[in-house]
């Protein structure tokens, strides 16, 4: 087999949410010759890739892919990068964790397994953050990015979420330095409140979430 | 007079009445109205019945609801945590599974009707059917077998126990949630609800994929009709989408009612329920907290133009979040009146 049958069947054991099938593909690749590297970079990234295509084109993907596909790819990741013939170098960093009241980790949890294997460091602050905490990590860590999971609209909207990460970043003239991008069920259901609560961004689900940061970042590293 | 209960039971029937039924979900709203902290509205019966009775006489809609918060389901499950927010909904705070050993310790309790944390769910109920009763439909919130373990042990965990197994575990967790639900239906219907809101967001394919829904899913949304069933039952996937399984739910179930997703196409779902059952208009409501309006009015005339025809329609909200202004709220609910009556004819 060469890499693009490997490519293949790892694409539909990911897209059939069958994790062990994508791990078996992922092991059997490497036995047969397939470099970590391209384990990663031609299999696992260019997959995640395809769910956002597939999300954007007709909206079908669901909620156990995305966790699935987050999950492999999290795993395949952290197995495979102790074995690259030298260590990647990384795209940037980025502190995540829910809104202040939040209690919901699955979104974050999602998010943070795309960027693993999007080769990005991430510094998971965990849920119920105050906004006072994402701006110091983002400061002492200096990452660019602020990630903000909501998944209740009190939280998403409310005075101790985003608004006041947004209101910290602009009295320390943070703001050019710092974006803040925002995900969760309440953007979902009104795309336009990531503008009015002060994030720069936000995704419509966690997957494409890593590839919105992944972009956020390489802008800042122009 | 017409009452709420003789519009919902003519839309259910395909009979016409002054207007169209409207289910408007106001909850934390009612310890607003009470001038009450959401800690201290909750914490008795009658603050909820009166909020509740309260929210009815000031914007004419049709339904109440038993349901204080949803963690109150937990709470009867061991839940001793609920985290209070003064701008939202009580919240899980501690979980009660947090190892698999608390899957086997988990304790359904006999009589949920007798348990302590649902004397006040009672209270509420007793005070809303001397209240209100035969003349509102009261409403109950149960959360499905296959969706409850996520008030138990967090969506994340759950979904990993769900995917990923140990599938002996995660069958012992759901066989219990299943002994709940039962229990937990015959209590609210013991106290008077005559709407069951059956919360599933798994029996939609926005969560689940469809080959999971088909093998997983299905086979426990039928075990749990078969065991309550379908009087008053209404489907609902906590507003994620449900067309795709609408026709199979039906076919498998014989469900009756269902509160169609603001994501889902409304007038697709009409010709898929068509005059078999009820379908329910859900409107956006978060984006309630800051359209015009007019913006208001609109959406909710775009609404009774897809769901109406035809008849057997009933239009509702989701949620409502504390942020919506009452004047957005009242946009709403006349226009839902007022559309709902002068269209009357388009019912028949």
């Amino acid at each position: 087999m060469n890499l693009q049958d490997h490519i293949k069947l790892y694409n539909e054991a990911v897209f059939d949410s069958d994790r062990d099938r994508a791990l078996k593909v992922v092991h059997d690749a490497v036995a047969q010759g397939v470099s970590p590297e391209d384990v990663v970079f031609e299999m696992v990234l260019p997959t995640m890739n395809l769910m956002i295509k597939a999300v954007s084109e007709d909206f079908n993907a669901n909620l156990a892919q995305h966790f699935l596909t987050a999950r492999i790819a999290d795993a395949v990741t952290a197995e495979m990068i102790p074995k690259f013939k030298k260590l990647p170098e990384m795209v940037g960093r980025v502190v995540i964790g829910t809104a202040w009241g939040d209690l919901h980790t699955l979104g974050k949890r999602i998010v943070i397994g795309c960027l693993k294997a999007r080769m990005i460091d991430v510094i998971d602050l965990g849920v119920n953050v105050p906004a006072e905490r994402f701006v110091d990590e983002a400061v002492a860590r200096e990452a660019p990015v602020i990630g903000i999971s909501a998944l209740m609209i009190h939280t998403a909207t409310g005075e101790n979420g985003c608004r006041k990460v947004r209101q910290i970043l602009q009295e320390r003239k943070l703001e050019d330095s710092i974006k803040i991008i925002v995900g969760g069920a309440p953007f979902r259901f009104h795309p336009q409140i990531f503008k009015t609560v002060g994030a720069d961004t936000w995704a419509a689900d966690a997957v494409t979430a890593g590839k919105v940061i992944e972009d956020l970042l390489q802008e800042a590293r122009r | 007079m017409i009452t709420g209960m003789d519009r919902l039971t003519a839309a259910i029937r395909g009979e016409t009445a002054d207007r169209i039924p409207v289910f408007c979900n106001l909850l934390d709203q009612g310890a607003r109205e009470l001038g009450m902290s959401p800690q201290e509205y909750y914490a008795r019966g009658e603050h909820v019945a009166e909020g509740q009775i309260r929210m009815l006489r000031k914007f004419g809609h049709d339904n109440v609801w038993s349901l204080s918060y949803v963690g109150k389901e937990a709470e009867l499950l061991g839940c001793r945590k609920i985290a209070y927010a003064k701008d939202g909904p009580p919240n899980v705070e501690d979980f009660v599974i947090h190892t698999p050993a608390d899957i086997g310790k988990l304790t359904v309790p006999d009589d949920v009707l007798a348990h302590p944390m649902f004397a006040e769910v009672r209270k509420c109920l007793d005070i809303l059917r001397r209240e209100v009763g035969g003349r509102n439909p009261i409403c109950a919130y149960i959360t499905s077998t296959m969706t409850l373990p996520t008030l138990l042990m967090g969506m994340e965990k759950w979904m990993e126990l769900l995917f990923l197994g140990p599938a002996e575990m995660r069958d012992a967790l759901l066989a219990k949630c299943h002994d709940f639900f039962v229990k937990e239906v015959s209590a609210y219907r013991r106290s008077g609800a005559d709407v069951v809101v059956y919360s599933n967001p798994f029996g939609s394919t926005d969560i689940v994929p469809m080959k999971f829904f088909m093998a997983q899913s299905l086979p426990w949304i039928e075990r749990d009709l078969r065991a309550i069933g379908t009087n008053g039952v209404v489907y609902y996937c906590g507003m994620a989408r449900m067309n795709q399984v609408i026709e199979t739910v039906f076919d498998h179930t014989g469900i009756g009612a269902y509160y169609v997703s603001p994501l889902d196409d409304l007038a697709e779902a009409k010709r898929i329920i068509g005059g078999r059952g009820l379908t329910c208009g859900v409107i956006n409501d978060i984006k309630l907290i800051d359209w015009s309006e007019a913006d208001v009015r609109q959406e909710v005339r775009r609404i009774l133009e897809a769901g109406m025809p035809g008849g057997r329609f009933l239009f509702g909200t989701g949620v409502m979040p504390l942020a919506i202004p009452e004047a957005n709220i009242r946009a709403m609910l006349e226009e839902a009146y007022e559309f709902g009556s002068q269209k009357r004819e388009m019912n028949r």
